[in-house]
C-alpha cells in the first residue's frame, strides 16, 4: 500500500479529480470569467450540443480524420516494420530516421508542415518542377483535412513501426522454419504466421491510434484553425473554442464526455472486431 | 496486532499524506491574483510575441520604471492566440496579473463580468493637457462611456502598393486611386493570370483568414457609409445597401467572374515581413497595418512601396476604414494594489515612454502631440497613419463582440466560397449576430 500511495495520489489528484470535476461542470453553466456561482442546468448542455449542427459536424470530421489516418498509417507502418525487420547495412539508421518524427513535438512538426503547405512552400515548389499548378492545400475544403491527415500519417508512422517491429521480433522463428519445410510461400507465411502473431500488438496500435487521433487538436490549431468552413473542426478543437474562446465550460465539458463515449465506443468496436468478442 | 504496532504501520502513510498535503499547500499558496504578497511588485502580461517589443519592454522600459519607482515588475508576453485562454484560466484560479494588455475587442466581456477596474478616477487625475493629447485614443478603451483600457498605440487598416508594378501596368503611381471603384479598376490592370486564367499575382489583396474576413468586410462597409452594429450596440446594422455593396465587392474580388485576388483563407497579415505578398511579388496592392508596413519597407528597402490614402466608395462622402485604439493595458479587479498598477500604466503613456514604445515597435502613437515628434516626422508610414486617424472607426466594444465577430467571419467565408449569395449571407448573418449579442447582454 505504501509503495503505490504516491502513484494513487498522483492519479487521484491529477487524473480522477479533474475528470469528476469535468463531469460535474457538464451539468452547470460555469463561466470562468463570471463572479457568480455556476447554476446547475441538468442535462441542458447535453441536449443543446446534440441539437447543435456544429457539434454534429465536428463528430463527423473527427470520424473522417480517424478513418483517413488510421488505415494508411497502420498499413505503412506494417510495411516498414517488415522492411526494417531484415538485416541490411544501415538498418539501424533507417529505423532511427523513421522514428524521429515521433519524438518531435506535434506543434513543432505542424509549424514545419504549415510552411510546406503554404503557397510558396516546398510542396507547391515540387509541383512547379513538373509544371503542375500550385494548390491551396490548407485553404480548400476538399484538400484541408487530407492535408492534415497526411502530416499525421507521417508523424505516427515511427511509433507504430517500432511497436510492430517489436511484435514481429517476438514471433518465434521456428514457426517460419517449420512452415517453410512444409512448403509455405511468402504470402502464406505472412497470412498464417505473421498476422496472427502480430494480432495483439496490432490491436494495441489500432486502439491507441483511435484514441490519439480522435483527440486531434494541435495540428488543427496550427495548420487550419478548424477551417475552411469548419471542414477541419474536430470535436476537440470545437471544445477548445467553446471553453476558452467563449468561456462556456459547461457546454465544453459536456462535449468532452460525449467525445469520450465516442472514442471508447470506437476503440471497443475495433478491439472486438480484431480479437473477437471472447478474447476482448 | 496491538494498537502500538498498528500505529507504527500507519505512521509511514500518514507522514506521506501529510507531506503531500504540505507540498500541495505550498504549491497553491501565493495565489489571490497579481502581486499577491509583496507590496512593491507587479505582475504584468503583455500580448504578442514580437521580439522587438519583448526586448524593448523587458530590457529597456521596465528596468527604467523599476529604477525610477523601486517597484519590481514581472513581465510575461503571451501569444495573442493564447492570451484570452490564459487570462480566463488565471481569473478562474485567482491568479490574474495586476495589469494585462489586450485588444479593445475583449474589453466589454471583462467589464461585464467585473474583471477589470474602471479607470475613470485615474484618468480624471491626469493633467487635462494629457487627457486632451490622448483624446483620439481614450474612447477606444471605453465600454458604455466608462474607461477600462488605456491604449498604448493606434491601429488602422490602410493599403500599401508597389509603385513599380503600377508603372509597369500603365498606371500612374503618383496619382493613385482614391475610391474603391478606382482601386478595383486598378486592381484589374495589376492582376496577373496564367494561361488557364488562374490569378498568379493579386491586383488587390484583403485578408480572408477568419478574423481577417470580418476586418475586410468592416473596412468596406465603413467606406460605403455603413455600420456594423446599431448605435446602442444591441443589433446588427450591416444588413443594409451599404453592407450589400461592401460584401459584393469582397466576393467579386475573390470569386467573381474576373477575380483580382487569390489565396482565399490564407493569413498573410501575420506572416513575417519578407513573406508578405507585396514583398514576394504576389500582390500589387495589399491591406496592412502600420507596424507591418514599417517592417515591409525595412525588409525591401530598394523597392518603392507607398501608402494609399483611406479610400471611399463613390456613393460616400468621405473615406473611412476600420481602426482606432489599438491594444492597451487594463487593471485586474483582483489586483491588491491598483494604485501601483495604475502607476505602471501612467508610466507607459508618459510622452517619452509612449514615443519610445511606439517607435520601438513601429506603431502609431496615441498622443496627438506625437505628430510633431521626431519619430513621426521621420517615418512616412506613421505620418500616413496619423493623417488617417480621423477616418478610422473602431469595432464595437459590446459584450459578446468576440463571438459576434467570429460568427460574422463564418458567414462571410460562406459567401466568399460561393455557398450563399451576399443578400442571403447578410440576412442570415444578421439573425445569428443578433442572437449572440442578445445572449451576451447582462
Amino acid at each position: 500500500m505504501l509503495f503505490v500511495l504516491p502513484a494513487l495520489l498522483y492519479v487521484g489528484i491529477f487524473h480522477l479529480v479533474p475528470v469528476v470535476y469535468g463531469l460535474v461542470l457538464s451539468f452547470t453553466d460555469y463561466d470562468p470569467l463570471s463572479r457568480t456561482s455556476p447554476d446547475v442546468v441538468g442535462f441542458d448542455n447535453y441536449v443543446a450540443i446534440f441539437s447543435d449542427a456544429a457539434f454534429r459536424d465536428s463528430l463527423l470530421v473527427t470520424g473522417r480524420y480517424v478513418l483517413m489516418v488510421l488505415p494508411v498509417t497502420v498499413a505503412l507502418a506494417l510495411g516498414l516494420a517488415l522492411l526494417v525487420n531484415r538485416p541490411f547495412p544501415g538498418v539501424g539508421l533507417v529505423r532511427s530516421a523513421l522514428y524521429v518524427p515521433h519524438i518531435v513535438a506535434l506543434t513543432a512538426v505542424s509549424m514545419v508542415w504549415l510552411w510546406m503547405y503554404s503557397s510558396n512552400g516546398l510542396i507547391n515548389e515540387v509541383l512547379g518542377w513538373f509544371q503542375l499548378p500550385a494548390q491551396s492545400w490548407l485553404y480548400d475544403e476538399d484538400t484541408a483535412l487530407p492535408a492534415v491527415a497526411a502530416m499525421r500519417v507521417w508523424k505516427a508512422l515511427g511509433s507504430n513501426m517500432v511497436l510492430l517491429l517489436a511484435g514481429l521480433q517476438s514471433i518465434p522463428k521456428e514457426l517460419y522454419e517449420a512452415a517453410r519445410v512444409d512448403g509455405a510461400r511468402r504470402w502464406q507465411l505472412f497470412r498464417h504466421i505473421t498476422l496472427p502473431g502480430l494480432r495483439p500488438i496490432l490491436v494495441y496500435v489500432v486502439a491507441m491510434d483511435i484514441i490519439f487521433l480522435a483527440q486531434g487538436f494541435a495540428e488543427i490549431f496550427v495548420l487550419t484553425g478548424g477551417g475552411p468552413l469548419g471542414s477541419t473542426t474536430t470535436t476537440n478543437y470545437l471544445i477548445y473554442t467553446e471553453a476558452f474562446q467563449y468561456n462556456r465550460m459547461g457546454s465544453a465539458s459536456a462535449m468532452a464526455f460525449v467525445l469520450f463515449a465516442f472514442i471508447a465506443g470506437a476503440s471497443l468496436l475495433a478491439v472486438r472486431g480484431m480479437l473477437g468478442r471472447r478474447q476482448s | 496486532m496491538d494498537v502500538t504496532s498498528r500505529m507504527r504501520h500507519l505512521r509511514g502513510p500518514v507522514a506521506l499524506v501529510a507531506t503531500g498535503a504540505l507540498a500541495l499547500a505550498a504549491c497553491s499558496s501565493g495565489g489571490g491574483g497579481g502581486s499577491g504578497d509583496s507590496a512593491d511588485s507587479l505582475v504584468v502580461w503583455f500580448p504578442g510575441t514580437n521580439q522587438t517589443e519583448i526586448d524593448l519592454v523587458t530590457d529597456v522600459i521596465v528596468p527604467q520604471f523599476e529604477e525610477e519607482t523601486g517597484v519590481e515588475v514581472e513581465v510575461t508576453f503571451a501569444d495573442w492566440g493564447d492570451l484570452s485562454t490564459k487570462l480566463s484560466a488565471a481569473f478562474a484560479a485567482g491568479t490574474a496579473p495586476d495589469v494585462f494588455g489586450h485588444g479593445p475587442a475583449a474589453i466589454a466581456d471583462y467589464a461585464v463580468n467585473e474583471r477589470v477596474e474602471p479607470l475613470d478616477g485615474y484618468v480624471a487625475q491626469l493633467d487635462p493637457d494629457d487627457v486632451e493629447d490622448l483624446s483620439s485614443a481614450l474612447p477606444g478603451g471605453q465600454v458604455d462611456g466608462v474607461q477600462y483600457l488605456i491604449p498604448l498605440s493606434m491601429q488602422g487598416n490602410m493599403f500599401i502598393y508597389d509603385a513599380e508594378m503600377f508603372a509597369d501596368a500603365g498606371l500612374d503611381p503618383d496619382a493613385p486611386p482614391s475610391t474603391w471603384e478606382e482601386i478595383y479598376e486598378a486592381a484589374e490592370a495589376l492582376t496577373v493570370r496564367d494561361a488557364s486564367g488562374t490569378v498568379t499575382r493579386s491586383g488587390l489583396l484583403l485578408p480572408t483568414h477568419p478574423v481577417g474576413t470580418q476586418q475586410s468586410f468592416a473596412n468596406l462597409l465603413l467606406a460605403a457609409g455603413g455600420d456594423q452594429l446599431s448605435p446602442d450596440g444591441t443589433q446588427a446594422a450591416f444588413n443594409s445597401p451599404e453592407g450589400e455593396q461592401a460584401l459584393r465587392l469582397l466576393v467579386d474580388m475573390y470569386s467573381g467572374e474576373e477575380p483580382v485576388a487569390t489565396g482565399l483563407g490564407a493569413n498573410f497579415m501575420d506572416a513575417a515581413a519578407a513573406q508578405q505578398p507585396i514583398v514576394t511579388g504576389d500582390a500589387a496592392i495589399m491591406m496592412t497595418v502600420a507596424p507591418r508596413a514599417t517592417d515591409i519597407m525595412a525588409a525591401a528597402p530598394d523597392r518603392d512601396f507607398r501608402i494609399l490614402p483611406v479610400p471611399r466608395f463613390e456613393s460616400a462622402d468621405s473615406g473611412h476604414a476600420l481602426g482606432g485604439a489599438g491594444a492597451g493595458l487594463m487593471i485586474s479587479s483582483d489586483s491588491p494594489d491598483k494604485d501601483l498598477a495604475w502607476q505602471f500604466i501612467e508610466y507607459m503613456i508618459d510622452p517619452g515612454t509612449s514615443e519610445q514604445y511606439t517607435e520601438g515597435i513601429g506603431a502609431v502613437p496615441t498622443r496627438m502631440s506625437a505628430v510633431q515628434g521626431e519619430y513621426a516626422q521621420s517615418s512616412p508610414v506613421v505620418q500616413a497613419w496619423l493623417e488617417a486617424l480621423p477616418q478610422f472607426t473602431a469595432n464595437p466594444n459590446v459584450p459578446g463582440w468576440v463571438q459576434a465577430r467570429d460568427t460574422m467571419a463564418t458567414y462571410l467565408e460562406g459567401a466568399l466560397r460561393g455557398q450563399a449569395t451576399p443578400e442571403d449571407t447578410l440576412t442570415e448573418m444578421e439573425t445569428a449576430v443578433n442572437d449572440v449579442l442578445a445572449a451576451a447582454r447582462p
